[in-house]
Parts: structure tokens; sequence; C-alpha cells
């Protein structure tokens, strides 16, 4: 998805990531963030996104070109790196802490999932619903013809 | 057959949040920089439900549902700002972006 010069190709691998990311919800008894996963980021999320590659994509222009400055690149490779090494460290630590616990009854359905969701999660609702809000308004004023 | 364990989502999660940590930092399109955050996002999302699934605790789906009001939120307005500073540029080369310099 990082490699490809154009946007749009690296769009749709993003679309597989995503697709392929809710099949492993599925996987890990999460079927309503699997949902959540198609329809608000490879539905929502991402046809906005290529909504606005159409609309900036200018016909001439060199899109995708590189970072010219080496040490940039020579950062980020080496911050993904030792990301990955710092993750890996952990793992056996964090086996050992969290195991495996066997699942209760019916545990993700959405049932159970909207219970905890309106009750112990109430005030972050409607926080998450003002914050959703104020985007709305702030992107309708950013993108406006004149500032 | 040997079975998934926690740790084969954590390694597949860092894996993603690594390439997202190269895409960030190596690109100049604007809009592959944001599809990189997106993919550091998603990494972190796999994490929760990985933790959620392995601990049998269903806390973690319902942040998952906050990511992605963030998430949401953050590329509505970042979208409008690209448009608006593509009005303004006509570019979206991050390179090209020198006017907050002073």
């Amino acid at each position: 998805m990082i490699t490809s010069r154009d946007p749009l190709p690296s769009a749709l691998g993003l679309l597989t990531v995503f697709i392929a990311l809710a099949s492993l919800y599925l996987h890990l008894n999460a079927p309503l963030v699997a949902i959540f996963q198609v329809t608000i980021y490879a539905g929502a999320i991402l046809v906005l996104v290529v909504f606005v590659i159409m609309l900036l994509m200018t016909p001439g222009e060199r899109f995708g070109e590189r970072q010219h400055n080496v040490s940039y690149r020579i950062l980020g490779a080496i911050l993904s790196f030792c990301t990955m090494i710092l993750i890996g460290l952990g793992l056996k630590g964090i086996y050992d802490l969290v195991g495996e616990q066997t699942l209760p009854e019916g545990f993700g359905n959405p049932g159970q999932f909207g219970y905890l969701f309106f009750n112990n999660f109430l005030l972050h609702f409607e926080v998450a619903s003002v914050l959703l809000l104020v985007a709305l308004i702030g992107a309708i004023y950013i993108a406006k013809k004149k500032l | 057959m040997e079975t998934v364990t926690l740790n084969h989502y954590i390694i597949l999660s860092s894996i993603l949040f690594g390439l997202g940590i190269i895409g960030f930092v190596t690109r100049r399109n604007a809009l592959i920089v944001f599809m990189s955050v997106e993919l550091m996002l998603n990494a972190v999302n796999l994490m929760l439900v990985a933790f959620s699934r392995f601990r049998a605790d269903l806390s973690g789906q319902v942040m998952v549902l906050f990511i992605y009001t963030v998430a949401a939120a953050e590329v509505a307005v970042g979208l409008a700002l690209l448009i608006s500073l593509f009005r303004h540029m006509r570019t979206v080369d991050l390179t090209k972006f020198n006017i907050l310099k002073g």
C-alpha cells in the first residue's frame, strides 16, 4: 500500500487491508466491529479519500514522487524497525500477563456490546457525538470557497 | 495445526503499525500520508480487539468504536484542510508547503 506511486492504487490497497482486518475481527469473536469496519472504514472513509483523490488529481502532475531527502527515508525505516523490535520484545511478558481466558457464553454479540456501551461508556458516547458535530462544522467551514 | 495465539496478532499489528510509520515519514503526497495514519489507527484497533478477545473483556471492542469516531472526524477535517490548501497552492506535495515557515 505504501509502495505504489499513485494515490489511487494505494487507496485500493488500503481497501484490501480493511477487508482483511474485518475478517480477522470475525475470527476474534467481534462481529459488530467487523461490520463497523466494513461500513465505516471501507464504506465511508475510503470513499471520501477516493473522492478527494479524484478531485485533486491534475493531469500532467507527477504524483507520488518519493521523498528526496534521504535522511527522512532512513528515519522512517529506523522508526518502524524500532517499533517492531520494541513490541516484539514485550511479547513473552504480555502473553504471560494476559494468557488466554475462556470466553463466556455469547461473548461479543451485539446485545452485550450495546449493554456495555450504553451503561459504562455513556459519557464517552456523548463526548464522541459532540466531537463528530464539531468536526462536521469545522470541515464545512474549512472547505468553504472563501475562508 | 498450531493455533493462533495473541502473539500472532501482536506481531501482525506491529508490522502494520511499522508500515504506517514508513509511509507517514517517507512519502511526500499528502493523501498517502493520510492513508498511512489510517493504517496506524487500524493497527491499534486490531491490537485492542485481540486483547479484548484473549482477556474475555468486551471493553476493548467499545474502545474501537471510539477510535472509529476519532478517525472519521480526523479524515473529514484533514481532507477539508487538504482541499483548502490545494486551492491555494495547486499541489498536494508536502515538501512544497512552506508557508508556515515565517
